[in-house]
């Protein structure tokens, strides 16, 4: 039986980033060591730029003591232009190579996100148990936006990080073979500034956070203003709408203003180590200089090589702050798959991004149901509402109906059993066999449902309809779901786009399409959370006398008489708890809150 | 554009400049000073220390106050941004919200969002950063060029020739990238659009076990996604390769022409380092400003996006003529209404409608499903208009009238409630500070939720906890919205149809004290809900079958209303009309 999801055991956030990270540089282990390569080749090739210019100086130098001593200067000046030669075939090659590792980056860049937007969504799709988003439908879309983008860029610390390295060990060797006191003294402020940044990590990360949560407040807020775009006309209440917009807008701006003073913070301390580390090598050179031990070609080097150097101890105090992000993202993917392992989000899969991804699995093997039974099954929402101690059962071939007041947890109930929340205790047997994860049993050709707010997707009628059931029982489908009629009304008939969760239908509409959908697959148990509330009662009473015709299992909930009449059994709730069982004259006789609810019916 | 959203911030635009100005004369004088150092060091012992220690504690104060105003500069510059963008946002949700409902049907949520929030992002960094780093940017190569020139004209006049083709090639190059930036961008927004409904519809999904299905469909809208974004990037990266290649042309150039010209004995060795620091003083700003084409190509693709938007004129515009005060006589002259006006074939869902309604009266409105029933309320509250004939309500045509006025006379309880994840008294009041927790409090009760009221740990204020919110609850809420206001015409439509007997008793109460005085129509399927009401008008097939006093209608045998009547009763047995 499903049980609510345990806390995840706390793994080190700090070994975990590495880990999973690991697994995604091995999904594609050539196009990674070709990135590292690529980019290591253009990270390091200013050094080189920088010893050729350092060069062109140190021939012009030599000429300018030629040109004192009266001798001719031509033999500088012909390694001069030799090291100008060397710099420009530099140069030239570089662009080469950027060219090359740029394409190469984009690639790996953009197959790691694929992947993981896969995964992701292929959990909360096809995994096992039951599945509950634990934000809004909008805040969840930002884990397959934002994060997963966190996730795949941190590829790039290891891309670029590898090449920084290499940059920094050829420029510090070089720079210690003239001076190595100067390059001491000039490299202690670097390492000041990395811990400085990592001091301050943990302050980004919060104005981060919070820039996050105003912007997922804002994204949320209009992604639900739109969804209830009719409500807010229909009140005409743009005006407030928009109100809070701003509202919303101006706490974001705030939060983003921090953040932005921050990263300025840590840039302007950054730029000034550079600044502060070349006046560094004018001071302390000064002195040297007139001693003859530090040259003019000297001081070129110094000053070519150091902006870059302060920009790969930038770079490295930077990684550690986004190697701290991307485990905040790690850390809000595994909250939104709940009880995934971690490793879930990096797993190796084809993500078909170049060529079509095979057709879907077929559907389970059919088992005839003979009995279903749920036995003391509770399924408690967190605020202390919900189904408690269920038990009942539905033989091949009846019609059961769960009927109870408003908030008596008649819908609960259905998902608990269908495993769609999760449950405290109970268990539920098909055939006598206990299933452990209805989630994953209860699906055609076993059982199907219908949701009381059904969800269809911009897409054609049909393809609502049939969601990858072959168009055998496409017909007959829609004509027990009565949804016949509204195929001559709507202009494409079947091919008509439904628009947005389903907008351009009418609500009776969408219920019969979501019916139509429901019965386009066999299934032998029918599962219907009050689907007659947006039908009339002619067209309730087709849909219901259809499916008498076909040996189908219904569990409806309901409060109609339409329903209560055909019923071979009745389950009557009362406050998340099934308190009567039996046929309507017997409820009707001993049960006070079934005359209740039925007398009030006589208008 | 710009204009619209920066004006009104000039104080803070004006401060920027001067930050930029100072910063920009400050960073040109650094070469100044390191030539100076290098060809007094080069005289070696002959070396005047004292002054060379001199030029560089300078240095470094220059260097330092280059920072500050580097940083002041984008902190102003990102506050600009974020004003003007917010205001931006707000002004596109209003204009989008007042758009017609033919537009919104075409529209997911999650377009909405990438839409406003996500091209409006694009916009901001453009905002906040073109005057910070276009600006600047340009400042400091005419700075640098300036200082080329002063040095030697050959060499400026190249330069200068040089950032002309630079600026001009990648200009052109650029344009490459604009149209592959919009399609992945639309791209963008279908995969995420595409994630955001199955997310919704997570529960329909898996309990169909369609689950391999639409992750199969997802895979094809990502793999679209990912050939548009991976060829996006390319177009886009041929301006940075062409700058890579210019570059080493330029540089090669002025090292080279450093060379000869020393050769040649024009120039110091001091200048001859001065030229080639000058050369960094024109990469940095070419390379800002190749960036920023970047940013500027997603900002053009935007602003096209955002314009395009602003462009769209709702076809339901209000009028001028208020509503006269009180409840509200309706009428319906030769109304006809279709959903494709533009396709001769489609029939139309309402043909040749008329009937009169009495101010304060009631009427219940019947007819099978898809007989039209809840268009022809749509049509008075104007989400969609009438493709032929006029609706007069209080004897004024509905599109004569201020949309806002007649919406707010109009209230309507629909059969899908929408809710927002926000406290209660926001989702009841649609977030308006002016109504106040008694209120809503009171509307509650009128609707008999003061148990459910109850349990709630912050009352008015707790989070609306939709995940246990069963229909029925909502539904109530709806009618809490309701209550809320004081309209003139109140439409029901299937009010009770998601209320067990027991709870639609709760508010039968509440409802005939929200009818009276006021002018209704209520749909419903079921007969005892139209009880009460003082006509009835059926409808079949989106033609008015009849319309009559109650009374006079179920005293006439011949009549639909009789007839249902009849069936009703007759049925009740074999349980078909409930």
């Amino acid at each position: 039986m499903t049980t609510s999801p345990l806390p995840q055991p706390p793994v080190p956030v700090k070994e975990r980033t590495f880990a999973l990270s690991k697994e995604l540089f091995r999904y594609k282990p050539g196009l990674f060591a070709f990135n590292l390569f690529m980019w290591g080749m253009v990270h390091a090739s200013p050094a080189l730029l920088t010893l050729a210019v350092s060069g062109v100086f140190r021939a012009l130098e030599q000429a300018d003591g030629l040109k004192t001593g009266g001798q001719p200067i031509n033999p500088a000046i012909a390694a001069a232009w030799v090291s100008v030669a060397w710099f420009a075939f530099v140069r030239l090659s570089r662009f080469g190579i950027f060219y090359g590792a740029f394409r190469a980056w984009i690639e790996l860049w953009y197959t790691l996100d694929a992947l993981v937007r896969r995964n992701l969504l292929s959990y909360l799709l096809t995994a096992r148990r039951s599945r509950r988003l634990p934000d809004t439908p909008a805040e969840a879309v930002s884990r397959f936006r934002d994060d997963v983008e966190d996730v795949a860029g941190y590829t790039e610390v290891w891309v670029d990080g590898a090449g920084f390295v290499l940059y920094s060990v050829v420029a510090i060797t070089l720079m210690a073979r003239v001076d190595p006191l100067i390059t001491a003294l000039v490299c202690t402020p670097l390492l000041l500034m990395v811990v400085f940044v990592q001091r301050l990590s943990p302050t980004i990360r919060t104005y981060r956070r919070r820039m996050r949560e105003a912007t997922a407040r804002v994204t949320d807020f209009i992604g639900e203003t739109f969804g209830a775009v009719s409500a807010v006309k229909l009140a005409a209440r743009e005006d407030g709408m928009v109100t809070h917009l701003r509202a919303l807008g101006e706490t974001r701006r705030h939060a983003a203003l921090r953040d932005v003073l921050l990263t300025e913070l840590i840039r302007g301390v950054n730029t000034n180590m550079v600044n502060l580390a070349v006046g560094l090598v004018l001071l302390l050179g000064a002195n040297k200089v007139r001693g003859g031990t530090l040259d003019v070609a000297d001081f070129v080097l110094f000053i070519g090589l150091l902006p870059r150097l302060t920009g790969s101890m930038g770079f490295f105090g930077d990684a550690i702050a986004r190697h701290r992000r991307t485990g905040v993202s790690y850390d809000r993917m595994t909250r939104l798959l709940q009880d995934a392992p971690d490793t879930t989000i990096v797993e190796h899969h084809d993500a078909y991004l170049n060529r079509e991804a095979p057709a879907a699995p077929p559907a389970p093997t059919a088992i005839p149901l003979r009995e279903l039974r749920v036995d003391g099954l509770t399924a408690l929402h967190p605020s202390g509402l919900g189904v408690h101690d269920a038990s009942f059962s539905v033989a091949r071939g009846e019609f059961v109906v769960v009927t109870g007041r408003i908030g008596s947890g008649k819908s609960t109930l259905l998902r608990a059993v269908l495993g769609l929340i999760p449950t405290q205790s109970g268990t539920v047997s098909w055939n006598g066999e206990t299933q452990d994860d209805p989630a994953s049993f209860l699906v055609p050709p076993r059982s199907a449902y219908t949701a009381q707010l059904p969800n269809l997707f911009s897409d054609t009628l049909r393809e609502n309809i049939t969601s990858g059931a072959d168009e055998a029982h496409l017909n007959r489908a829609v004509q027990l779901a009565v949804l016949e009629p509204d195929l001559h009304a709507l202009s494409g008939g079947l091919d008509t786009p439904v628009g947005a969760r389903g907008v351009k239908l009418s609500g009776g509409q969408i219920q019969r399409a979501a019916v139509a959908r429901m019965l386009a697959r066999p299934a032998d148990l029918l599962v219907f959370d009050d689907v007659s509330s947006a039908l009339d009662a002619r067209t309730e009473a087709q849909l219901w006398q259809g499916l008498a015709q076909t040996d189908a299992t219904c569990l409806v909930v309901s409060h109609r008489r339409a329903a209560l009449l055909r019923a071979d059994r009745i389950l009557l709730m009362e406050n998340g708890r099934i308190t009567d069982e039996g046929t309507l004259p017997d409820l009707l006789e001993r049960s006070g809150e079934m005359r209740a609810l039925w007398a009030e019916q006589d208008a | 554009m710009l204009g619209t959203y920066l004006g009104p911030l000039r104080w803070q635009v004006a401060a920027l400049a001067a930050l930029l100005l100072t910063g920009t004369g400050l960073n040109l004088l650094l070469p100044q000073l390191l030539q100076q150092f290098v060809d007094n060091a080069k005289q070696g012992a002959g070396a005047d220390v004292a002054g060379l220690v001199r030029l560089a504690g300078l240095y470094i104060l220059l260097a330092v106050g280059v920072q500050l105003m580097t940083a002041g500069a984008t902190y102003v510059g990102a506050r600009v941004g974020w004003t003007a963008t917010n205001r931006l946002r707000a002004d596109l949700m209003a204009h989008l919200l007042s758009l017609d409902m033919r537009e919104h049907k075409e529209r997911t949520p999650g377009e909405m969002i990438e839409r406003i929030d996500g091209d409006v992002t694009a916009l901001s960094n453009f905002f906040s950063q073109f005057a910070v780093r276009v600006f600047g940017a340009a400042l400091l190569l005419t700075g640098a060029l300036v200082m080329f020139f002063r040095e030697d004209w050959r060499i400026g006049l190249g330069v200068t020739v040089f950032t002309g083709v630079t600026l001009t090639a990648m200009n052109r190059v650029r344009k490459l990238g604009v149209e592959p930036t919009r399609l992945e961008r639309e791209a963008s927004a279908r995969l995420f659009g595409f994630v955001e409904e199955r997310l919704a519809g997570l529960e329909d999904v898996r309990s169909l076990g369609a689950g391999g299905h639409h992750l199969r469909r997802f895979l094809d809208v990502q793999r679209n996604f990912f050939t548009r974004s991976i060829n996006s990037w390319r177009r886009r990266s041929v301006v940075w390769q062409l700058s890579m290649a210019l570059f080493a042309v330029g540089y090669v150039g002025v090292l080279g022409a450093a060379v000869g010209l020393y050769a040649s004995g024009a120039i110091t060795l001091g200048t001859a380092f001065l030229l080639y620091q000058y050369m960094t003083l024109v990469e940095e700003p070419i390379d800002q400003l190749t960036q920023q084409l970047q940013d500027l190509q997603k900002a053009g693709a935007s602003l096209g996006r955002v314009s395009e938007l602003l462009a769209l004129r709702s076809a339901v515009r209000g009028g001028k003529t208020p509503l006269p005060a009180g409840p509200l006589p309706l009428a319906f002259r030769d109304v006809t209404f279709s959903y494709a006006p533009e396709d001769p074939q489609a029939r139309g869902v309402l043909r040749r409608v008329s009937f009169d309604l009495p101010a304060g009266q009631t009427v219940g409105l019947l007819g099978r499903t898809g007989s039209g029933k809840t268009t022809l309320t749509r049509l008075i509250s104007r989400l969609y208009d009438a493709t032929q004939g006029e609706i007069l309500l209080g004897g004024v045509n509905v599109q004569a009238t201020p949309l806002h006025d007649l919406r707010s006379r109009v209230a309507v309880v629909t059969q899908d409630v929408q809710l927002f994840q926000a406290s209660v008294r926001d989702n009841l009041s649609f977030f308006d500070p002016h109504v106040t927790d008694a209120q809503v409090e009171a509307a509650l009760h009128e609707v008999g939720l003061s148990t459910w009221l109850a349990r709630l740990p912050d009352g008015v204020r707790t989070p609306l906890p939709t995940g246990s919110l069963s229909a029925g609850e909502a539904q109530l809420l709806a009618f809490a919205r309701v209550m809320l206001r004081d309209p003139s015409l109140i439409i029901l439509d299937e009010p009770s149809s998601r209320l067990d007997p027991a709870t639609e008793a709760l508010l039968t109460a509440a409802m005939t004290r929200l009818l009276s005085g006021r002018t209704a129509i209520i749909i419903a399927h079921r007969l005892d809900t139209v009880a009460r009401a003082d006509r009835i008008l059926v409808l079949g097939d989106g033609e008015v079958l009849e319309d009559g006093r109650r009374d006079d209608l179920a005293r006439d045998p011949r009549s639909h209303y009789a007839a249902l009547l009849r069936a009703g009763q007759l049925n009740e047995h074999e349980g078909v009309l409930a």
